[in-house]
């Protein structure tokens, strides 16, 4: 049985003006699952997030975290929750520990050792100088340790590795790991689809404020994908015990997707006559790009 | 409590340069007005008693200021010094814009309101800041007076209770300018406009009175009316220090016009969207 829906929406929208910035969401994020939003700039991503924390007010539908409204109970909601902004911006007047110990304040104080503690041991930083010296990738690893030291069920990240360097774009999906193993749920937007891909359970894409799909990526990960070249003509059909599903047909060659035993498929492979065969995994990639792929139209017919 | 206490702690800490170094400027203008007074105070007088047609004698006839006045009366016609105006209302004014529009503007509104602080109290610890600030400045001035009274010889010596009367006027001053900007601000995303609605109405307001105490312009009616619609009509201290007869209406008014405004931001702060940085 599935864990209880900690994030619950429900034909979720939101315009501004007549510009419709999120378009009946309707989505379940579960208990200690790790939920990647993926999307182009302006798909809604942002928009969904600010929803889910009381920050603008829906124009319909509804959007609860905990069974709180995220609206009218957002300040309960916020108790439950800690966030990183994806356009950070910190008052530079303080010193990092300042800041930290100021942010922890607002939440009664939990959490300031161990924010500090990953600052200064994960992230490396030097908490005694002021935060306008910092860099943006400074900033960005002193708001993760923050983040990551709330004592909350729920992690809202909002392309949290943005300005990162690679080995602190490892820390934190390291942090992201040791959050989900905690039980801590992460709903995690990004870029970087590879980054999304390592760390979620299932990822949401979105396109024009849409939800466009979700994704299983551990229904995915058993993927395994086979272009398979023949002596002559392609076999139109294959034997149904090995689940073959047929992407690509051409003259002599076939892309297949696979799900299941190893042992059955190699077995048939060693019995086929076969020119070459490849097999691998399909990335987030091919997937993302079914829906913003240069020759996705968008609504008006234009493509992208 | 302690949330509310970390925001109180931030504003004062964010304020502090500001308001000692005009609260200073204060104490000492306040200082240099009992100096100036006492050095004047004879010939002042002989002024008023005589039919000098002097404009700045009849701008403080205007005032309310007469030959049997007592000295601190005098001295009040140089507590409505442009200088004193425009530090309450910088003060005001730069704390209603920053309080929600500059931080919408630059991006830490998220800092804070993502976490479990209520909107209620995020603007309240800036409401306390901003009054205290208010005060602590024209307070500043009143303390000035005092210390100065003990250095500088005055026909009728001042008396700290004489000068807390004015002074509250002038803290009660800076109240609606300081509602209105906080209004305009807590329904807006950048600073610069509610900088400018806030400094366009008391600009107005300052010079509207301005206008009808100036005594060649008495004859016309329509000064009267300027006069009225004006809150600097209610910061009257010459009133405060000799028979304080209007100066809880004065109060009262500017602390309704505020708390009308206040209130207002607070429901519309409550009700609005918050929209990403930048």
């Amino acid at each position: 049985m599935k864990d209880p829906a900690l994030i619950k929406t429900s034909e979720l929208s939101k315009t501004y003006g007549h510009f419709l910035a999120l378009r009946q969401l309707s989505l379940e994020v579960h208990q200690g699952e790790v939920f990647g939003l993926l999307g182009p700039n302006g798909s809604g991503k942002t928009t969904t997030i600010r929803l889910l924390l009381g920050l603008i007010r829906p124009s319909s539908g509804q959007a609860a975290i905990f069974g709180f409204d995220c609206w009218r109970q957002s300040l309960e909601v916020r108790r439950l929750v800690s966030y990183l902004s994806g356009e950070l911006r910190m008052y530079g007047s303080m010193s990092g520990l300042g800041l930290l110990r100021f942010l922890s304040d607002l939440r009664e104080g939990d959490g300031l050792d161990r924010a500090v503690a990953i600052a200064e041991t994960v992230m490396k930083l030097n908490l005694r100088k002021r935060v306008r010296t910092y860099s943006t990738g400074m900033k960005q690893k002193l708001a993760l340790a923050q983040a990551f030291s709330d004592p909350v069920d729920i992690l809202i990240l909002d392309e949290p590795t943005a300005a990162l360097d690679p080995s602190a774009r490892a820390a934190v999906l390291e942090l992201v790991g040791q959050a989900r193993r905690e039980g801590q749920t992460v709903v995690f937007s990004g870029h970087v689809l590879s980054e999304v891909e390592a760390v979620s359970d299932r990822v949401g894409i979105l396109r024009q404020g849409r939800l466009m799909h979700i994704e299983d990526m551990h229904t995915r990960r058993s993927l395994r994908m086979l272009l398979i070249r023949f002596p002559g003509e392609a076999p139109g059909q294959f034997p149904p015990e090995l689940a073959l599903t047929v992407r690509e047909h051409k003259k002599d060659t076939c892309l297949l997707e696979h799900r299941g035993q190893l042992g059955p498929l190699l077995r048939w492979l060693g019995s086929t006559p076969v020119e070459d065969v490849a097999i691998g995994t399909e990335d987030l990639h091919s997937l993302y790009d079914r829906f913003h792929g240069p020759d996705v139209p968008d609504e008006d017919g234009e493509l992208s | 409590m302690r949330p509310f206490g970390a925001l109180i702690r931030k504003h004062l800490h964010d304020t502090r340069g500001t308001l000692i170094l005009s609260g200073a400027a204060l104490f000492a203008l306040g200082w240099l007005f009992v100096y100036v007074t006492s050095l004047r105070e004879g010939k002042i007088l002989e002024a008023l008693a005589s039919d000098a047609d002097d404009g700045r004698i009849g701008i403080m006839r205007n005032m309310g200021v007469e030959e049997q006045s007592v000295s601190a009366a005098i001295m009040m016609a140089f507590w409505v010094h442009p200088f004193i105006h425009l530090i309450i209302s910088v003060w005001a004014i730069g704390r209603g814009s920053s309080a929600v529009g500059a931080e919408v503007e630059r991006g830490t509104l998220d800092l804070i309101l993502s976490r479990p602080v209520s909107r209620f109290s995020y603007l309240l610890s800036h409401v306390i800041i901003a009054i205290f600030g208010l005060y602590f400045l024209a307070l500043s001035l009143a303390a000035g007076a005092r210390l100065g009274g003990h250095f500088n010889f005055l026909r009728v010596p001042l008396s700290s209770w004489m000068l807390l009367r004015p002074a509250l006027n002038l803290g009660a001053l800076g109240l609606p300018i300081y509602g209105y900007t906080l209004l305009a601000s807590a329904l807006d995303h950048v600073r610069w406009r509610p900088t400018m609605i806030g400094s366009t109405l008391t600009l107005a307001a300052f010079i509207a009175r301005v206008i009808s105490l100036i005594p060649d312009l008495q004859r016309f009616a329509w000064t009267g009316y300027l006069g009225r619609i004006t809150i600097f009509k209610l910061y009257d201290p010459v009133d405060a220090v000799t028979g304080a007869e209007k100066l809880g209406f004065h109060i009262a008014v500017l602390a309704g016009i505020a708390t009308t405004c206040i209130v207002l931001a607070f429901v519309g702060f409550a009700h609005r969207d918050l929209p990403a940085n930048g």
